[in-house]
């Protein structure tokens, strides 16, 4: 009998081909998105958009300015002046402003960053780009400017001691070393893998939030059985309508397994995200995800009187959930308290269990809570809708 | 010799909290006959269908269908239809495919359910459209559809709850064909509905619930004669808009404004005669009327003296 729903459920599906396209073909898609969006905020090709106003006009400035338009990290453009900077950067024409104001040998701070609150991020973006603008294309004013710092503390220099500072400073000007990064080296943690964290990251958080979104959709049908009075004519028969909340459980399980496969066969494929390579706990761990948003979906709806109360129930539902457990946003940018109460989402546990075994190479160990947590929310929510759609008065 | 009844509902008490719904209704069906359940909406009609079909626990009195309890031996559902007033059928599935899902969660076994589908789209006339989805169908093809998928599992017991609401005239009579031919098939037929006509044309019998009780109940014809004896209905029809004035002197003839506009209604036992008089004396008052007809009084007629009754 269950199976006969289910059949109802894939036939309905199947033949409306605006639903069937927003069930499987749109997670992919926005997972592309966001994935697009996000891949760069761990990563080093960030390129903010930067104005650049050059009021000192020396031979340094000049080249500073030329090495920050000419560089792959940023997308410079120039501008006449401090106010058209600073009006770009207000309008959001660019990310952040920079106006050499001096000479960058001179003493003082010959640079002023123009920063948009919002955009907090590209103001020491765009520092850090004009510190290595400076190193490269301009090292004998970072040597006078090194020695102007460090004079105070080794006392007056000699004739002789400022002669070669000069020579070395034109020999610097002629003839640029390439810069040395020899303050830092990098470990990445998870050697030279291809896919990324927050690949893995989003791919959990879209499976999620779209596994929530069209099990809602799903489960409203229920009510559209009461409201047609399919109900009444099933709960006049022999079965009532414990095959058909069974039936619709397992459909949507089943719908929230494809939705997963269809967005990690594109992490795959375009980012590498190795799915397949962890396919014995992958699998379990999106069962665990469709259990739970399945059996949730049903739960809910069950819960409602009407079609309009489970409506605004369900987008209600899905959006807190989605922004407290980190399909919106990653967790890790949260304040401390909205990450702990993400663990009252379904979302937090899904994106975890998945970068635990997709990213950290984790075992059964790290992800069996996941699981549990995941089943035991599904298990509820299926028993609500089971004892809720016995109910005669409803 | 009566068969045993199929339904037999004694004394069924139900409350709403205070508020008594049902106050010891009595209703029993026998194999091929046809019961039409009347009342104004809030009569308890629904409360009783929900107890007949095992959806509530009467507080007091009882419900056998078949012979069992229907709210505590699920066993006893299973030869009970229903038709909800609703076209309760997936809009996207065809006729064929939305029987054969009814076919299995009625529990017909999966061998037999060809052959089930096959008859129940041939006594309801919808086989050559098996194939097309629910919702690309006529109202009245839905209707036949909607009975379709109650009658696929041969229920002993079939309800229908305004099973020709919203349908035009054609569409009607296919339906009412359909409950005769059932009738004809000796499945017990409960009807609930406000469609006087349909009820009077199709029932054996019919019972009218009013506040949670039955105080009308047997052949429908027999009661119409026993209510008015020699009467007979006087219908005036009248141009529409009439002023204040005129509807008084149509009151003091003793005429009755019907749900048509323009309608005018009087029970009289003088018949022809009467009704020449009365056309005299409208004409006399400057209310020509453009039609008077002569008739039995109906059930519905029957229907607004119970109403009457209960105002009284």
């Amino acid at each position: 009998m269950s199976l006969a729903m289910m059949r109802v459920m894939a036939l309905e599906l199947w033949r409306d081909r605006a639903a069937l396209v927003m069930t499987f073909l749109l997670p992919p898609l926005v997972f592309l998105i966001f994935s697009s969006v996000f891949a760069g905020t761990s990563g080093d090709n960030l390129q903010p958009k930067l104005a650049v106003a050059d009021l000192a006009r020396t031979d340094a400035s000049r080249r500073v300015a030329a090495a920050l338009l000419k560089s792959p990290d940023l997308r410079a453009e120039t501008a006449p002046d401090a106010a058209t900077v600073r009006a770009r950067v207000k309008s959001g024409q660019v990310d952040a402003g920079l106006v050499i104001r001096a000479d960058p040998a001179a003493p003082g701070k010959p640079f002023l960053i123009v920063a948009d609150p919002s955009r907090a991020v590209a103001a020491p973006l765009a520092q850090a780009r004009t510190q290595q603008a400076l190193a490269a294309a301009a090292p004998d004013a970072a040597l006078r400017r090194s020695i102007d710092s460090v004079a105070p503390a080794l006392g007056e220099l000699t004739p002789v001691q400022s002669a070669r500072i000069d020579a070395a400073a034109e020999q610097l000007r002629e003839k640029p070393q390439p810069v040395k990064d020899d303050l830092f080296d990098r470990q990445e943690i998870a050697g030279a893998r291809k896919g990324g964290a927050v690949i893995a990251y989003y791919a959990g958080a879209v499976m999620i939030l779209f596994a929530l979104f069209s099990a809602m959709q799903g489960a409203l049908s229920l009510m559209e059985e009461r409201r047609a009075g399919v109900a009444d004519r099933l709960l006049a028969g022999v079965a009532g309508m414990g095959p058909v909340v069974t039936g619709k459980f397992l459909f949507l399980t089943a719908q929230a397994i494809v939705q997963a496969v269809m967005i990690f066969v594109v992490a795959q494929g375009v980012y590498g995200v190795e799915a397949l390579q962890h396919f014995g706990l992958w699998l379990p761990t999106t069962l665990a995800a469709g259990v739970c948003s399945a059996g949730l979906a049903l739960g809910l709806v069950s819960l409602c009187r009407t079609r309009d109360q489970a409506q605004m129930l369900s987008t209600f539902v899905i959006l807190v959930l989605a922004a407290v457990g980190g399909s919106m946003a990653p967790r890790f940018l949260m304040p401390a308290w909205l990450q702990n109460l993400g663990w009252f989402t379904p979302h937090a546990w899904v994106i975890d269990a998945y970068q635990a075994v997709l990213w950290r190479d984790a075992g059964i160990a790290a992800v069996y809570k996941a699981w549990l947590v995941l089943a035991a929310i599904g298990a509820a929510g299926l028993i609500v809708a089971q004892v809720l759609s016995r109910d005669p008065q409803r | 010799m009566n068969p045993e009844p199929i339904l037999k509902a004694e004394g069924v008490v139900r409350s709403y909290g205070e508020r008594r719904v049902l106050k010891g209704v009595d209703l029993s069906l026998r194999p091929g006959e046809i019961y039409a359940l009347l009342g104004h909406n809030g009569a308890g009609k629904t409360t009783l269908v929900r107890a007949i079909c095992g959806r509530l626990r009467p507080d007091a009195g009882s419900v056998l269908l078949n012979g069992a309890d229907p709210a505590r031996v699920p066993a006893a559902r299973a030869g009970l239809g229903l038709v909800p007033q609703e076209i309760a059928l997936y809009a996207n599935l065809s006729v064929r495919e939305n029987i054969e899902t009814f076919a299995t969660l009625a529990g017909v076994p999966r061998a037999q359910i060809p052959a089930a589908v096959r008859r129940a789209m041939e006594l309801t006339r919808t086989l050559d459209r098996s194939s097309a989805p629910v919702r690309t169908l006529s109202g009245g093809f839905q209707r036949r559809a909607n009975i379709a998928a109650a009658i696929v599992h041969e229920p002993t017991l079939l309800i229908l709850d305004e099973p020709t609401v919203g349908v035009d005239i054609d569409a009607r009579e296919a339906v009412d064909a359909v409950i005769r031919d059932l009738r004809g098939l000796g499945v017990a037929v409960l009807i609930v509905t406000h469609d006087l006509d349909q009820a009077g044309a199709l029932a054996d019998r019919v019972g009218f619930l009013r506040d949670g009780a039955m105080v009308l109940e047997g052949d429908p014809r027999t009661l119409v004669a026993e209510a008015f004896g020699d009467q007979m209905e006087i219908l005036v029809h009248l141009a529409e808009g009439l002023d204040m004035a005129g509807e008084i002197h149509l009151a003091a003839e003793g005429l009755e404004p019907t749900r048509r506009p323009g309608v005018w209604t009087r029970l009289d036992s003088g018949g022809y005669g009467a009704a020449g008089r009365l056309d005299a004396r409208l004409r006399q008052l400057g209310l020509a009327p453009r039609e008077i007809r002569v008739r039995q009084p109906s059930l519905a007629n029957l229907f607004s003296l119970v109403a009457e009754r209960k105002a009284a």
